[in-house]
């Protein structure tokens, strides 16, 4: 047991030497080791959230903004991204090739989004449209790109009825 | 009965003097021994700190399971407790109840509803309607994903779960340092 001395004691006053309880402070430190033990959750899973009502869908009884009413659009299909708009707006970003294999052209994407970010600095809306045939992670790796430039709602729909 | 002060008693009423030499010690070195403490106290300080940081409040929500590999993000947001549709190279479940095959599913490029899926939502919409009779019902549904899945599945899978009610998609993956 820890002791704090404070070498005093004499002349009748009263010791003020005192005994620090460790065994007791042990037992805590191990009891909270235990439920933190039990309690460990080991693997960081997120989520990333997208709706399926694509804007204009929904009613509302105020009508929205002019701008607000222009649809923004990520199409992932096989050859590539396309940023597009209803307003008639398009920009392809085909794959690249990597060491003789075709990818998505991630970095030119962000650039691209961060663009389109500046020009619609109003919305934080766009639609997600992959094509038949993307990997369920390409369409992740886009999600996260939009996220991460400033479209922090994103809603689903079919890449084939934009085509 | 008195109270004494305590002493060495073991094997001192034997009355032969080799055996009381050994009791006492016979000169050598004392095996009493100071058990370090305070070191052992630092070594459990670190370890609750450590699985402080590491403390989830929210717990475990989904399990990650072998079959499936989820991609990873950076840019996510916390778990929600609701219904886990689970897609691997094999099959499709809801919340461990198998409902469809993925190879069946990705064959045919139309949109078709998938029944199981959706009378198992339903089911679980109607659970929570029953539970929260008060609030309105979110329709979040957590996917799952195996990150190889082709999207044609998924495809279905959110156009049954739409049909069924739950419009927000919540897609689990592995966080990701920014």
């Amino acid at each position: 047991m820890a002791s704090i001395d404070t070498g005093g004691g004499g002349s009748g006053k009263k010791p003020v030497n005192q005994e620090v309880p460790l065994i007791p402070f042990i037992d805590l430190l191990l009891c909270c080791i235990m439920f933190l033990l039990a309690t460990a959750v080991w693997n960081q899973l997120a989520s990333m959230n997208a709706n399926q009502q694509v804007p204009g869908q929904a009613s509302t009884e105020d009508a929205p903004p002019e701008d607000e009413k222009v649809k923004l659009i990520l199409q992932i299909r096989n050859a590539g991204y396309v940023l597009g708009s209803s307003a008639g707006e398009s920009i392809d970003i085909k794959k690249r090739v990597v060491a003789d294999q075709r990818e998505f052209d991630v970095d030119e994407l962000k650039s691209k989004l961060g663009q389109w970010k500046q020009a619609w600095d109003k919305r934080d809306d766009l639609i997600v449209a992959p094509e038949d045939g993307v990997r369920y992670e390409d369409v992740i790796i886009a999600m996260d790109v939009a996220s991460a430039a400033g479209f922090s709602t994103l809603s689903m729909a079919d890449g084939a009825t934009f085509l | 009965m008195a109270i004494e002060k305590p002493q060495k008693e073991l094997l001192y009423s034997v009355p032969l003097r080799f055996v009381r030499h050994r009791v006492t010690g016979h000169g050598r070195k004392s095996v009493d021994h100071q058990i370090p403490l305070i070191p052992f106290i630092d070594f459990l300080i670190v370890l609750v700190i450590f699985l402080l940081m590491s403390f989830s409040a929210s717990g475990e929500l989904i399990a990650q399971q072998p079959t499936i590999t989820m991609p990873d993000a950076a840019n996510t947001t916390n778990l929600e407790i609701a219904p886990v549709i689970a897609v691997d190279n094999r099959v499709i479940t809801l919340d461990g109840n198998r409902v469809a095959d993925t190879q069946t599913q990705g064959q045919s490029a139309q949109v078709d509803r998938i029944e199981p899926l959706i009378q198992g939502l339903e089911a679980e919409k109607r659970k929570w309607e029953t539970i929260h009779p008060s609030e309105p019902f979110t329709g979040e549904v957590i996917v799952q994903s195996d990150r190889n899945i082709d999207f044609r599945v998924l495809k279905k899978i959110l156009f049954s779960a739409a049909v069924a009610g739950y419009g927000n998609v919540s897609f689990a993956v592995n966080q990701r340092e920014q």
